[in-house]
C-alpha cells in the first residue's frame, strides 16, 4: 500500500531530524597543535661554546666565569681589557673586532694603566630591508621571529656584517643594544665615530663630564641645534673627554633623538673610579654581566651587572623595512612619523626579549653575595622594574651617590627615561633582603612590559637565579616543577599561531576549538521546523485529497467494532 | 678598453709615487730591487713552494711538485713556463705597480698577518683571498695584465639619487684568464670594502676576493679571474653600503647575466614606489602674492563700489517724481 510507504518514510524523516538535531548540540572538538609542527630552536644558541662559560685568562686578562647560556666571547672582553693595539693576532682574529677598534696606551699617571683610550664606533643597521630579495639584512631577532628594524652603534668591526656570504644573520658584534663603555676617571678618552650609515648622527654624552666644546675638535655634545653639525655618512668626529666624577651615565645619538634614540643609537656609559692598576673592560658589547670588573667595584662587590632597558615602536622600525631609498626613509621618519601618535611595541632588557633574556641576562647569584646592578631606562616612558623575592638598595640616581645613611631599599624601582640606578643586590636570607634561595623573576611591572607586541611572555622579562636552580646548560632549572618553556622558543608563539594553554591538560580544554561543522544551530532548527510544516502539509493535503477513502475506512472500521458488539449482544 | 686600461695604469702610477708612502719605501734601491723584495717577501710569508715557483726565475722542477694543481702536470709547466714570460714583461714595463703590491705586502707583513689568503695591518687594512700566481684550470695562461684604479666613497652616490654610498664606476672589463690588480681608493673617513664573490673556491677561500680599508687610503690586490665568460658582483659588505648604492660588477670577456641593483646599470629586484608630494613650491609664492595683491587691490574694489552707488543714486532720482506722485494722488484723493 503506497499510504503504508509514505508513513513509513515520514517517520524516518522526523527521526533523522531530531538525530541531527540531537548532533548539533555538540560544540566543535578542540583542534589541537601538534607540537612538532612549531619551529623549535635550542634554548641555548648553538653559534656559542659552552667553553665561554668557564673563568679563563686570555691575554693575562682574568676573565669570571658566567655560567648562563650565552656568555660574551672571551676574546672580546681580553680585546677590551688590553685593547686592540695590545693583544695576539690570534686573539683578535677571535673578536672580529678592527684592530683600532679600541686602543689604549700611555699611563700619564703612572699607576699601571692606560690612561689614554680611544674607541672607534660605527653605526650599523639591523634588520633593514634588502633591495635583492623579500627579506631583511642583516638580521638579528630579538625574540623568535622578531626582527624590529634598529640602528645600533656598533665597535669597529673588520670583514663582514653577516655571519658570512650565506647567511643574512648580522656579525655577533652587530647587535643590539649599543655596548656599555667604560672608562676611568682621569682618563683621556676619545670616541670616534665613523658614521658608516646612510643618514646623519653624532653622540651626546648624557651625564659624562664632558666640556661643551673642545679646541681641536670643535663642539661635542652632540646636538644639531647647540653644538655641532650633523655628521654625515663617511664622516668621522672625535669627541674626546677627561672625567672628573665617576658614575652610570648614558651615551645616544642627539640628532632627531625622537626616533634615532628608539631605533637603538643608545648605550651605557660608566665611568668608574680611579684605581691603580685599573684594567677596565672598556666595552662590554651586549650589556649584562661584567666578567672583568674594575678595581673598586671588586672593592665593595662580588659582581656587576649592566642591565639597559629599551623600548621600540613596531612601525618606527618598519619605516626601514618598507623602504631601500634614504630619501623615502627621512621622508617617514622625519616628516610623517608622529611620535605622539605613536607606541611602543617592544621591550627590551640588553637588546632581547623574553626568552631570549634567559640566553644572556639571567642575574646568576649565590646566598650572601653583594651584586652590583646598573641600571638604564632609554625607553620613552617610565618603567617599574620589580625584583621577585628581593629587596634592593638604591645607591645612585643618575651616576651620582646617594647619601648613604638615606639610602632605600625597594623592591619595585621606577625609572624615568634616560634615568640610571645603581643598586646593591643582597643576597642574604632575612625575610627582607632575599627570601632565599630560587628562580626570581625580574620585570618591569607595567605589565606592558612583559610582553612583545602584546603577546606574553615577553618584553624586558628576565630572573635572578640561584647557582642551585641553574640548569646545566646555563638555563633556570624549571622542570621539576613541570614546566615547559621549549614553546617560548619557537615563533609561532609570537605570531600568536600556538594556542598557549592547550598542553596543561590531557584533552587540551583550553585548546583551540575547530570550526563548527554543518549548519549554524539556529539554522538548523529553523530548517528542522520548515520541514514539519512541509510535512503537516503533505499530511491535511494528503487528508483531503483522499477524504472519501477515509470516509470509508473509517465507516468499515467503526462498523467493524460495532459488529462484534452486536454479536455480543 | 684599452683607453680606461691605460688610464687606469697611469692612476696606478701615480698612486705608487704619491698615496702610498710607507716605511719601507725610502730604502728602496731601484724600482727593479723593490721588485725582487716583494717576491722575497711573498716567499717568507706564504712559506709555500708553489708560490715560490710562480714568481721566481731560478725555480727548480721539485719545487713545482709542491703544486696544489700539479696533478694536470702539463698544465702546471706551461703556467710555470707563462708565468715566467708575463713576470719578464712585469718587469719591463710596471715597476710602478709593484712599487705599490710592495709597501702594501710590507705594511702587512710588519704589523699582522694571518696566512698567505688573509693580510691584515694594524688599522684593519685588510687583503683577502689575493691570488698572484695560481692558475685557475679553466685557463692555460694569463691572457693579458690589468691593473684597475677603484674608488669608494660617498660623493660618487650624487650622481645617483637615492644612494648613499658608491664606486666611482659601476662596471669594470677584464679577458677571461687576466690577471687584475685592483687599486682601492677609499675617500672617506669610514670603513669601506671591495668585495668579489662566485668565484673559484679552490683557489679562493668562500669564492671571495675581499679588500678592505678605512679610509682615506688605498689598498691594493691581484687575482686571475677564470677563463668563462662570467659577470662577478662586487660590494662592499658594510650593513646597507650595498644596498644603499655600493655595488658593481666585474665582466669577465663576454660576461655572464648582469647583476641587479647596480646604480646606473640595472634595476634592483624590489623596487620602491615613489608618488608625489605636497611640497612647497616657488609658485606657491606667486599664489601668496596674489592674496596680498587682492588686499592692496582693496580701494580699487570701493571705487567699484561707489561707481554702483553712484547708479542707484541716479536710479534713485529718476524714480523720484514716480514715488513723489503716490503721496500727491492720495493728498488729491483727500481732498476731494
Amino acid at each position: 500500500m503506497p499510504t503504508h510507504i509514505f508513513f513509513a518514510l515520514l517517520t524516518s524523516f522526523l527521526m533523522s531530524a531530531a538525530m541531527t538535531a540531537q548532533a548539533s548540540l555538540k560544540l566543535p572538538s578542540t583542534v589541537k597543535v601538534d607540537r612538532a609542527a612549531l619551529t623549535f630552536e635550542e634554548p641555548c644558541d648553538p653559534i656559542i661554546s659552552p667553553a665561554w662559560r668557564e673563568a679563563q685568562e686570555i691575554e693575562g686578562v682574568k676573565i669570571e666565569a658566567s655560567p648562563g647560556c650565552s656568555p660574551d666571547n672571551p676574546a672580546w672582553i681580553a680585546a677590551a681589557v688590553k685593547g686592540t693595539n695590545n693583544i695576539s693576532m690570534d686573539t683578535l682574529m677571535k673578536t672580529g673586532l678592527s684592530p683600532d677598534a679600541i686602543i689604549k696606551t700611555d699611563d700619564l699617571d703612572g699607576d699601571g694603566d692606560p690612561d689614554r683610550i680611544i674607541i672607534k664606533l660605527e653605526i650599523m643597521e639591523l634588520n633593514g630591508k634588502s633591495p635583492d630579495f623579500p627579506g631583511l639584512v642583516p638580521t638579528f631577532d630579538i625574540a623568535p621571529g622578531i626582527q624590529p628594524g634598529a640602528w645600533v652603534f656598533a665597535p669597529k668591526t673588520s670583514g663582514m656584517s653577516t655571519e658570512n656570504f650565506e647567511s643574512v644573520r648580522a656579525n655577533p658584534l652587530l647587535r643590539l643594544p649599543s655596548p656599555v663603555i667604560r672608562v676611568e676617571v682621569g682618563d683621556i678618552v676619545q670616541i670616534v665615530l665613523e658614521n658608516t650609515h646612510y643618514f646623519p648622527h653624532s653622540i651626546h654624552l648624557h651625564g659624562v663630564d664632558h666640556p661643551f666644546s673642545h679646541g681641536e675638535h670643535g663642539g661635542q655634545d652632540g646636538v644639531p641645534q647647540t653644538s655641532e653639525v650633523e655628521l654625515m655618512p663617511g664622516e668621522r668626529r672625535i669627541y674626546q673627554f677627561q672625567a672628573r666624577q665617576p658614575g652610570t651615565m648614558f651615551y645616544h645619538c642627539h640628532v632627531q633623538t625622537h626616533t634615532h634614540l628608539a631605533m637603538g643609537l643608545a648605550g651605557m656609559i660608566v665611568i668608574e673610579e680611579n684605581r691603580p692598576n685599573n684594567w677596565l673592560q672598556t666595552l662590554n658589547i651586549g650589556a649584562g654581566h661584567v666578567r672583568h670588573p674594575s678595581v673598586a667595584v671588586k672593592e665593595q662587590y662580588d659582581q656587576e651587572y649592566d642591565l639597559h632597558y629599551h623600548a621600540m615602536d613596531k612601525e618606527l622600525g618598519e619605516i626601514i623595512q618598507k623602504y631601500n631609498d634614504p630619501r623615502l626613509i627621512a621622508r617617514d621618519m622625519n616628516q610623517r612619523y608622529d611620535i605622539t601618535d605613536a607606541s611602543e611595541d617592544y621591550y627590551t632588557l640588553n637588546g632581547l626579549s623574553y626568552p631570549y633574556t634567559l640566553r644572556e641576562s639571567l642575574i646568576i647569584v649565590e646566598q650572601d653575595q653583594k651584586i652590583k646592578l646598573r641600571m638604564l631606562n632609554s625607553g620613552g616612558e617610565l618603567i617599574a622594574v620589580h625584583t621577585h623575592g628581593h629587596h634592593a638598595t638604591i645607591t645612585h640616581y643618575d651616576g651620582v651617590e646617594h647619601n648613604p645613611i638615606a639610602q632605600i631599599m625597594r623592591d619595585v624601582f621606577d625609572m624615568a627615561p634616560a634615568q640610571r640606578l645603581d643598586l646593591k643586590l643582597e643576597t642574604i636570607d632575612d625575610g627582607k633582603h632575599s627570601y632565599g634561595e630560587g628562580d626570581w623573576l625580574i620585570h618591569d611591572h607595567r605589565e606592558k612590559g612583559i610582553t612583545t607586541n602584546g603577546m606574553a611572555e615577553g618584553g624586558s622579562m628576565s630572573s635572578i637565579v640561584y647557582k642551585s636552580y641553574l640548569n646545566g646548560n646555563g638555563l633556570p632549572k624549571v622542570s621539576h616543577f613541570g614546566i615547559d618553556l621549549s614553546e617560548y622558543f619557537t615563533k609561532e608563539y609570537y605570531q600568536r599561531r600556538y594556542p598557549i594553554w592547550q598542553d596543561l591538560d590531557d584533552w587540551a580544554s583550553l585548546g583551540s576549538p575547530g570550526e563548527r561543522e554543518g549548519l549554524m544551530p539556529a539554522t538548523q532548527t529553523s530548517l528542522i521546523y520548515a520541514l514539519i510544516g512541509l510535512l503537516a502539509g503533505l499530511l491535511i493535503y494528503l487528508i483531503f485529497a483522499k477524504r472519501e477513502q477515509i470516509k470509508l475506512s473509517t465507516v468499515a472500521a467503526v462498523s467493524r467494532l460495532r459488529s462484534p458488539k452486536g454479536g455480543n449482544q | 678598453m684599452v683607453k680606461t686600461t691605460t688610464i687606469t695604469f697611469l692612476l696606478a702610477g701615480f698612486f705608487a709615487l704619491s698615496a702610498n708612502v710607507h716605511a719601507q719605501q725610502p730604502a728602496k734601491p731601484s724600482e727593479h730591487d723593490h721588485a725582487q723584495h716583494d717576491h722575497s717577501d711573498q716567499k717568507t710569508t706564504k712559506q709555500d713552494a708553489h708560490d715560490h715557483s710562480g714568481h721566481d726565475m731560478s725555480q727548480d722542477q721539485h719545487d713545482h711538485s709542491g703544486h696544489d694543481m700539479s696533478k694536470d702536470s702539463g698544465a702546471a709547466v706551461d703556467h710555470s713556463k707563462m708565468d715566467h714570460s708575463d713576470h719578464a714583461h712585469d718587469h719591463d714595463v710596471d715597476h710602478s705597480t709593484h712599487g705599490v703590491q710592495a709597501t702594501e705586502h710590507g705594511d702587512m707583513q710588519h704589523h699582522h698577518h694571518m696566512d698567505h689568503d688573509h693580510m691584515m695591518d694594524h688599522e684593519g687594512t685588510m687583503i683577502m683571498g689575493q691570488n698572484l700566481d695560481q692558475l685557475p684550470s679553466s685557463c692555460r695562461s694569463i691572457s693579458e695584465e690589468v691593473e684597475i684604479t677603484v674608488r669608494a666613497g660617498r660623493k660618487y652616490s650624487a650622481k645617483f639619487p637615492g644612494t648613499a654610498f658608491a664606486f666611482d664606476q659601476q662596471e669594470w672589463h677584464v679577458k677571461p684568464c687576466a690577471k687584475v690588480t685592483f687599486h682601492f681608493i677609499n675617500e672617506d673617513n669610514i670603513r669601506h670594502q671591495f668585495m668579489m664573490h662566485g668565484l673559484p673556491k679552490y683557489l679562493y677561500k668562500y669564492g671571495m676576493f675581499h679588500l678592505e680599508v678605512t679610509g682615506p687610503k688605498t689598498v691594493s690586490g691581484t687575482i686571475i679571474v677564470p677563463g668563462g665568460d662570467d659577470t662577478y658582483l662586487v660590494h662592499c659588505d658594510i650593513s646597507h653600503h650595498m644596498e644603499k648604492g655600493m655595488k658593481a660588477q666585474l665582466v669577465v670577456g663576454k660576461g655572464g647575466a648582469d647583476i641587479p641593483g647596480i646604480p646606473g646599470l640595472t634595476h634592483h629586484n624590489i623596487n620602491d614606489t615613489y608618488e608625489a608630494e605636497n611640497l612647497p613650491k616657488l609658485s606657491d609664492k606667486a599664489d601668496q602674492s596674489k592674496m596680498v595683491r587682492q588686499i592692496t587691490q582693496f580701494t580699487t574694489d570701493n571705487l567699484q563700489t561707489y561707481g554702483m552707488m553712484l547708479a542707484g543714486l541716479l536710479l534713485g532720482l529718476f524714480c523720484v517724481p514716480l514715488i513723489r506722485k503716490i503721496p500727491l494722488r492720495r493728498n488729491k484723493e483727500n481732498k476731494s
